[in-house]
C-alpha cells in the first residue's frame, strides 16, 4: 500500500481535467478551470489525456450521449463530475480527488472494464467514403470528421460536420448540440450568462472576461500557452471583480501581442472577412479583415468593457445582431452556425480552428438552413 | 588540449545513458517550473515527478483497429533515437564510439524521427492522430534539408566527419562564432525533431493533442521521454559541432561539455514560453525559400575559407 | 568470431524481414520490413569496415520508406483498419521466379572464386572505393547529381497544376497573389 498509496497522491496532485462544457454553463466552466489550476491540475486536450471528466451545466439527450462515449474513453484510474453551478466547484473537485485517490475503487472499475481498453478514438475511425478532385486537382479520399462539441478550446455546444480531403476542410455543416432541448429557450444556446432561460443583461465585467476567455482560446491555438495563460488570469480578475488588476494585465497582454511580430506573420492573412460578407453571413461588423486584425479588435472590447482607456480609435462593444433568437440576454451578439461552417470551407483544420476561435462567439443561434 | 577522443569501453554505455537521461530530467524540471511559473502555482517543479506518476498509475489503451505493434514501436522510438546520437558525442576525452563518420551517423538517426512520429499518429488509426502524424511531415520537409545541409559546414571546415576531430578543429575560434547561420538552422532542426515548442503543431491543441491523442499511460510517458531526450541529445550533439566541444577555462573538458549541454538546453526548453506556434503551412516557404539558401551560402562561404585558408 | 556471428545474423534477420515484406498485409508494415531489411544490410556493410557507405545506406534507405510508407498510405488511403491487402501480385509466377533469382544470385555470391586481398587496407577506405568507382570520371558524376535534382525541382514545376497566370493573372501583375491559403514569405 505504501507505495502505490504515495504513487497514488502524488498522481492525484497533478490531475488532468477535461471540461465539457454545456452551452449556458460557461461560468461554470471558468469556474472549473480557475480552481482547477489553484490546484495544480491541467486541463486535458483528449480522453486519453484526462482523469477526471467534469461536465459543467446538466446535458441534453445528444451531449450526455456524447460524454457518455468519453467517459468510456478515459484510460483509469478516472472520476466523472457534474458541476451544476459555480459554487459547486470546490465541493465537486474534493469528490474527484477523493475517488482518483481510492485505488481499490480504480481496481474494481478497471476490472469491470471490458478487455484491455479497447475505444472508440474520438474523432471517429478513419473510415473514407469515396472520391473526389482536391484543389490541386488530384484526386482525393473524403474523410468525414466531426469536430466538437468536445475539442479543447472550442465554442460550446458546436459541431462541425466536415469532408475533410486530407487536412483539408472542403464542405462543412454546422449544428449545435440539443438544439430545442429544455433549458434552452428558443433553441438559441446561451453563452453569454450562467443561467436556465432565464434571460440576464451580463455586466461590463463579465462581457470583458469573456473576450479574454475567447482571446485566450484563440492564443492557445496558436501555440502560444503563456500568453493564454496570461488572458486566462485576467478573465478571472475580470471575474471576481479585481478590475484594476485586470486592466493593468490587461495592457500588458495588449503590447505583448502586439510585439510579437511571429504571432502576426502566423495570422496575418487568414481568415479574411470583408463587410459584405460579414453582412451576408449575419456577422458582427466589427470583424472585418483577418484573424490577427480580429485578435487586436477582441483585446480592444475587453479593453473597452473593462473600463480601461481604449487604445485605437474606439470601436464599441460586439454589435446586437438583429433578430435574436428570443432567450438570449440583450446585448449579446448571436453567431449564426451556417456562418461558421461558411467560414471555414476551404481552409486546412489548423486555420479552421483559429479562424473560429477568433469570431469572438458569445452564442450560438439557432441553424436555419437543412 | 588538440588531443582526439579515445572509444571507451561499452560498458560505459548505461553511464552515457544516464547522463542524457539527467539532462533529459532537468530539462523536464525546468520545463515544469516555468510552465508553474507561468501559471502562478508553486508546484512547478513537482509537476514533472507527479506526471510521471500519473502516468505510471494509468491504464495503457488501444483504440479500435490500431496497428498496435508498428503504433508502440513509433512511441517507443524517439526514445532509442536520443540514445544511439548520445553514443558518438565525445565527453572530454571520453567517447563511447568513436565512429570516423559520427556526423552523418547523427544525421540518418534523425531522420529516423520521420519514422516514429507519423508511425504513433498513423498507427492510433484516430482522424486527429493522423492530422497530427502528417503535419510533423510537413514540418519535416520543410526542416529536413537546412538541417542536413547546416551539418555540412562544422564537417567541412573541420575537413572530417569523426565528430571529435571537429571538436578538435575549433581551437582558435568555436565554430558558432563564424557559422552562426549553421547554428541556428541545427538548432531548429533538433527542436523540430523532438516536436518541441514552435514545431509542436503535430501535438496541437487544436487536434485534441495530434500524434498524442490517444496515448495513455506507460506509452505517453515513452513519447513525452523522448521528446525530452532528444532535445537533450540534440544540444549534446551541438557542443562538439559549435560550441568548441571541451574547450573552456579552469573545468576539465568533461564538465565543460556538460555546461555547454546544460546552457543550450535550458535556452530551448525556455524557448517554447516565448514563441507561438510555426504553422507547417507557413513554415514550409520559409525553410526552402529562407533557411535553404541561407545555410547553402554558409557552406559556400566555410567552402571558400577553408581552401582559401 | 563475434563479427561472423553478428555478420550472419544481421544477414539471417535481412532475409527474413525482406519476406516478411510479401507475408504482411498492409502498406506500412511492407514499407517497415523492407526498412527493417535495409538497415540490417547497413549495419553489415559497417561491419565490412565500409562505415561511410553502411551509415549512407541506413540514412537514405529509412527516408526512402519512410517516404513510401507516407505516399503509399496517402494514395491507397489505408488506414490500419483497412489491414488486409495482398502484397504480392500475380504469385503464380511471381513467386517460383523470385526464388529462382533469389537463389542463382545466392550462389553466385557464395560459389564465386573470390580473390583474396593483397596489400593492405587503405588508409581512407571510402576514398579508394570512389576511386576505384568513378576514377578520373569524379567531377562528371558528382555534376550528374546535381543535374538529377535540378531535373526533379523542374519536372515537379511543370507538372503543377497551378501556375503563375493562375496566381499573379494574365498580366502577372495581381498582388497578392491569389493563392488557396497564403505561405510564410510573402510572396
Amino acid at each position: 500500500m505504501g507505495v502505490s498509496g504515495a504513487l497514488a497522491r502524488l498522481a492525484t496532485r497533478h490531475a488532468h481535467l477535461l471540461v465539457i462544457e454545456v452551452p449556458g454553463h460557461w461560468l461554470t466552466r471558468v469556474a472549473v478551470e480557475r480552481q482547477a489550476g489553484v490546484r495544480g491540475w491541467r486541463l486535458a486536450v483528449s480522453p486519453a489525456d484526462a482523469d477526471i471528466l467534469a461536465v459543467c451545466g446538466s446535458p441534453g439527450p445528444e451531449l450526455a450521449l456524447v460524454v457518455a462515449n468519453l467517459w468510456e474513453q478515459l484510460p483509469g484510474p478516472r472520476a466523472r463530475i457534474d458541476v451544476a453551478a459555480p459554487e459547486l466547484v470546490a465541493a465537486a473537485l474534493d469528490q474527484a480527488e477523493a475517488t482518483l485517490r481510492d485505488t481499490p475503487r480504480q481496481r474494481r472499475d478497471s476490472a469491470g472494464r471490458d478487455g484491455p481498453g479497447r475505444d472508440e478514438a474520438p474523432g471517429g475511425d478513419a473510415a473514407l467514403a469515396h472520391g473526389s478532385e482536391d484543389r490541386d486537382g488530384l484526386e482525393m479520399d473524403v474523410l468525414h470528421v466531426r469536430l466538437g462539441p468536445v475539442l479543447p478550446d472550442w465554442p460550446a455546444g458546436l459541431v462541425l460536420r466536415t469532408h475533410l480531403h486530407g487536412d483539408l476542410i472542403v464542405e462543412a455543416q454546422a449544428g449545435v448540440v440539443d438544439v430545442g432541448q429544455g433549458g434552452l429557450a428558443g433553441g438559441a444556446p446561451v453563452v453569454g450568462g450562467d443561467t436556465s432561460g432565464e434571460a440576464r443583461r451580463p455586466d461590463a465585467g463579465e462581457l470583458a472576461a469573456q473576450r479574454c476567455d475567447n482571446v485566450a482560446r484563440l492564443l492557445a491555438l496558436a501555440g502560444w500557452s503563456d500568453a493564454a495563460g496570461l488572458a486566462r488570469a485576467i478573465r478571472d480578475h475580470l471575474l471576481i471583480g479585481e478590475r484594476s488588476a485586470a486592466t493593468t494585465e490587461l495592457a500588458r497582454l495588449r503590447r505583448r501581442v502586439r510585439r510579437s511580430w511571429l504571432l502576426r506573420w502566423s495570422l496575418r492573412r487568414v481568415g479574411l472577412l470583408p463587410s459584405d460578407e460579414l453582412a451576408r453571413l449575419g456577422l458582427a461588423p466589427n470583424l472585418t479583415g483577418d484573424v490577427w486584425d480580429r485578435l487586436n479588435g477582441m483585446l480592444d472590447r475587453a479593453t473597452i468593457a473593462a473600463g480601461g482607456p481604449a487604445g485605437v480609435a474606439a470601436r464599441g462593444p460586439a454589435g446586437v445582431a438583429a433578430g435574436g433568437p428570443t432567450g438570449v440576454a440583450a446585448g449579446v451578439p448571436v453567431t449564426p452556425p451556417a456562418a461558421v461552417a461558411s467560414v471555414v470551407s476551404g481552409w486546412d483544420v489548423a486555420t479552421a480552428r483559429l479562424i473560429v476561435a477568433s469570431l469572438d462567439i458569445a452564442a450560438l443561434g439557432v441553424v436555419t438552413d437543412g | 588540449m588538440a588531443e582526439v577522443p579515445a572509444a571507451v569501453s561499452g560498458g560505459w554505455a548505461p553511464v552515457a545513458a544516464g547522463l542524457l537521461g539527467t539532462l533529459a530530467v532537468a530539462a523536464a524540471l525546468l520545463d515544469g517550473a516555468l510552465a508553474g511559473r507561468a501559471a502562478g502555482v508553486r508546484s512547478g517543479m513537482g509537476r514533472s515527478a507527479g506526471e510521471v506518476a500519473r502516468l505510471l498509475r494509468q491504464r495503457r489503451r488501444t483504440t479500435v483497429a490500431a496497428d498496435r505493434l508498428l503504433w508502440r514501436i513509433g512511441g517507443a522510438g524517439l526514445l532509442v533515437m536520443a540514445l544511439m546520437i548520445v553514443t558518438v558525442v565525445p565527453l572530454g576525452r571520453w567517447t563511447l564510439f568513436d565512429l570516423d563518420v559520427g556526423v552523418v551517423w547523427v544525421n540518418a538517426l534523425d531522420v529516423l524521427a520521420w519514422a516514429f512520429v507519423w508511425l504513433t499518429g498513423w498507427g492510433a488509426n484516430s482522424a486527429y492522430a493522423l492530422v497530427g502524424g502528417y503535419r510533423f511531415l510537413a514540418h519535416g520537409l520543410a526542416y529536413e534539408l537546412p538541417l542536413m545541409f547546416a551539418l555540412v559546414a562544422p564537417a567541412v571546415a573541420a575537413s572530417s566527419l569523426r565528430v571529435g576531430e571537429v571538436a578538435a578543429a575549433q581551437q582558435g575560434l568555436w565554430f558558432v562564432v563564424w557559422m552562426p547561420v549553421a547554428f541556428v538552422v541545427y538548432c531548429l532542426g533538433v527542436v523540430a525533431i523532438a516536436v518541441w515548442g514552435p514545431f509542436s503543431p503535430a501535438l496541437g491543441r487544436d487536434v485534441a493533442g495530434g500524434v498524442t491523442a490517444e496515448l495513455s499511460g506507460v506509452d505517453r510517458l515513452l513519447f513525452l521521454a523522448g521528446r525530452y531526450a532528444l532535445l537533450a541529445a540534440g544540444a549534446a550533439f551541438a557542443v562538439p559541432m559549435f560550441l568548441g566541444g571541451g574547450a573552456g577555462p579552469l573545468l576539465p573538458a568533461w564538465a565543460w561539455v556538460l555546461v555547454k549541454a546544460t546552457v543550450l538546453l535550458a535556452g530551448l526548453v525556455w524557448l517554447r514560453r516565448r514563441v507561438p506556434a510555426l504553422r507547417p503551412d507557413v513554415f514550409m516557404e520559409v525553410g526552402w525559400l529562407v533557411l535553404l539558401p541561407a545555410v547553402l551560402l554558409q557552406d559556400l562561404l566555410v567552402a571558400v575559407v577553408v581552401i582559401g585558408g | 568470431m563475434v563479427t561472423h556471428l553478428v555478420f550472419w545474423g544481421l544477414a539471417v534477420v535481412a532475409v527474413l524481414a525482406g519476406v516478411a515484406v510479401f507475408v504482411v498485409n498492409s502498406m506500412a508494415r511492407a514499407s517497415y520490413s523492407l526498412a527493417l531489411s535495409f538497415i540490417a544490410v547497413g549495419l553489415q556493410v559497417l561491419l565490412l569496415q565500409q562505415l561511410y557507405v553502411g551509415v549512407l545506406v541506413i540514412l537514405m534507405m529509412v527516408m526512402e520508406m519512410a517516404i513510401m510508407a507516407v505516399y503509399m498510405n496517402m494514395f491507397m488511403g489505408m488506414n490500419p483498419a483497412m489491414m488486409s491487402m495482398n502484397m504480392v501480385h500475380g504469385a503464380r509466377h511471381a513467386l517460383p521466379v523470385s526464388v529462382g533469382v533469389f537463389l542463382l544470385l545466392a550462389a553466385g555470391a557464395l560459389f564465386a572464386p573470390w580473390p583474396s586481398r593483397r596489400g593492405s587496407l587503405p588508409e581512407d577506405v571510402t576514398a579508394a572505393l570512389g576511386t576505384e568507382l568513378m576514377g578520373p570520371k569524379m567531377l562528371a558524376m558528382a555534376a550528374v547529381g546535381v543535374v538529377m535534382a535540378a531535373t526533379i525541382v523542374s519536372g515537379v514545376v511543370l507538372a503543377a497544376h497551378r501556375t503563375r497566370y493562375d496566381r499573379f493573372g494574365d498580366d502577372l501583375r495581381r498582388r497578392p497573389a491569389a493563392d488557396p491559403q497564403p505561405g510564410g514569405v510573402g510572396r
